[in-house]
């Protein structure tokens, strides 16, 4: 089943108003640990320690300051910071269709399921939207502002229903040019080679295929320790990287082992 | 710019091995504060408290504990943790090749970067070169931080880019919540595809901005302005000399956030 509804709103353009509620579409459940003293086994709690007077500091004493320069602090209150909240609205705006598969991953944060809101009185055209945007291939970029901070995203239909993904902002995605890499030759022969060997290892895209497997074998050793057993502790594997020199002799290795 | 890693290790196809370091692809564009002690506006450090000793624990006093039945734990070691699964917590093992276009976007959950280690540039480099001309993309498994990760590496711009990927059980069904069918008035449908074609244009993401970042940011400006600005206390170390021109340290200040640092 889908997550409880989170928020409602209403998809806005042109003269089309959609009334829609938000749903989650991701669950994760993960093995929980706490964090506990080794001496006593008592269970840690975070604080917040004044660097100065080194003792912990109750909610009430701390502020929030950016740093102007080192040690040089603006002190904003809550209420300055209310003030930026962006003004509460209902509405997902669209301001532009663009053609589906344009937008690099890299900027897909959150994914959120849409349900026709049918008690609003204007709850028609999801459909009808759904249908004009599945046949035409497009998706929606559109902004909302969701509990006091600004989105953008991308309004999908995808599956049974809408979507809205959460797009990141442009300026958070660190640009590859930034990394630095080096350009490294590379032998024509080296690159048909490794082409035909990926060609060779590809397989159709099946998620069920895999499971958490990791998951599973911590809970059997949480288990085992539980009952008082002894855990063989194993180092991880370290593969040993192929040489420069070697790497048209491990791709060809490959492509024999791969046919 | 030296490009700090949160992970090293290897990825490996077939038989080819590739050191790597695994770094971080997106930096939230939030505003940083710092939280302050209201009393001497000294800095404030996220420390873990022992309530029972009433003390700070330091990281080498602090282990790992599951919750069996209410405070009674089973303690597992870093040594332990990383024992689970140790094939994969320092290589990511590409599985099989596959077509990005397959994956829902429903699956992607964090961006990353890998950069090549020392030593392994020459093998980055080709897989990100055959990555691109068969446009495929690698699907692999492997460990961070006690999690295992399924994990799709593409080819972009040069780089290799990773990003992990829900497990399908972790993506919840739409079916309950998807409308009752019901005839689509072909003429509302008609009117939406005329708004919609009116309106096509290409994705350009650098059009959009975050409205609240830029109301701060004239926050902090104005109040620069008004020199309302407090100072911490020294502790132990010599004070540096700081630039005088204070509004002229804020735009740099800005300009690091807004490069994201």
């Amino acid at each position: 089943m889908a997550g409880g509804t989170i928020w409602k709103g209403y998809i806005h353009f042109g003269d089309t108003d959609v009334p829609v509620k938000l749903h989650t579409a991701v669950r994760e459940e993960r093995i929980q640990f706490h964090l506990l003293h080794a001496r006593d086994h008592v269970r840690l709690r975070q604080q917040m320690i004044c660097a100065y007077e080194k003792k912990p500091v109750p909610a009430e004493e701390q502020s929030k300051g950016f740093e102007v320069e080192e040690g040089k602090y603006i002190i904003v209150d809550p209420e300055e910071l209310e003030q930026t909240a962006p003004e509460s609205s209902r509405m997902i705006e669209i301001h532009e269709f663009v053609k589906t598969a344009q937008i690099d991953p890299i900027f897909v944060d959150r994914v959120y399921y849409l349900e026709p809101d049918i008690a609003n009185i204007q709850g028609k055209g999801y459909n009808a939207l759904f249908k004009a945007m599945k046949e035409m291939d497009v998706e929606g970029i559109c902004t909302w502002t969701m509990r006091k901070r600004s989105y953008v995203g991308a309004l999908q239909a995808s599956g049974k229903v809408l979507r809205l993904n959460t797009l990141r902002y442009a300026d958070e995605v660190v640009p590859v040019a930034s990394l630095d890499l080096q350009n490294v030759p590379l032998s024509e022969k080296e690159l048909t080679i490794g082409s035909e060997l990926i060609d060779k290892l590809t397989a159709p895209f099946e998620p069920q295929k895999f499971e958490n497997e990791h998951e599973k074998k911590l809970q059997q050793m949480i288990e085992q320790k539980a009952r008082g057993e002894k855990i063989a502790v194993l180092a991880p594997r370290r593969l040993k990287p192929t040489e420069s020199d070697n790497l048209l002799q491990a791709l060809e290795a490959s492509l024999k082992k791969a046919a | 710019m030296a490009v700090q890693g949160i992970w090293s290790g290897t990825i490996s196809f077939s038989l080819v091995a590739i050191p790597v370091r695994l770094v971080t692809a997106v930096k939230p564009g939030h505003v940083s504060f710092h939280l302050l002690h209201n009393k001497d506006y000294s800095r404030l450090s996220r420390r873990m408290f022992c309530p029972e000793e009433e003390i700070m624990v330091t990281p080498d006093e602090i282990i790992r504990g599951y919750e069996i039945v209410p405070d009674k734990y089973v303690l597992m070691t870093d040594e332990e943790l990383e024992s689970v699964s140790p094939e994969r917590s320092r290589t990511i093992e590409i599985l099989e090749f596959i077509d990005m276009k397959e994956v829902d976007p429903l699956y992607f959950d964090h961006p990353y970067y890998l950069v090549p280690s020392k030593g392994g540039e020459k093998a980055y480099q080709l897989l990100v070169e055959v990555m691109r001309r068969t446009n495929k993309a690698g699907l692999a498994k492997f460990v961070l931080a006690e999690r295992e990760y399924l994990v799709a590496v593409t080819s972009k711009e040069g780089a290799l880019e990773l990003i992990t990927l829900h497990y399908s059980d972790e993506i919840l069904p739409d079916e309950d919540i998807s409308p009752k069918k019901e005839t689509i008035e072909a003429e509302e449908e008609n009117r939406m595809k005329k708004s919609i074609e009116q309106m096509i244009e290409d994705f350009d993401p650098g059009k959009y901005a975050d409205g609240r970042r830029k109301k701060l940011m004239d926050l902090l400006a104005t109040k620069v302005k008004e020199k309302t600005l407090v100072e911490a206390p020294p502790i132990g170390e010599e004070e540096g000399e700081g630039p005088a021109d204070l509004v002229a340290a804020l735009e740099e200040s800005m300009r690091k956030v807004k490069e994201g640092r």
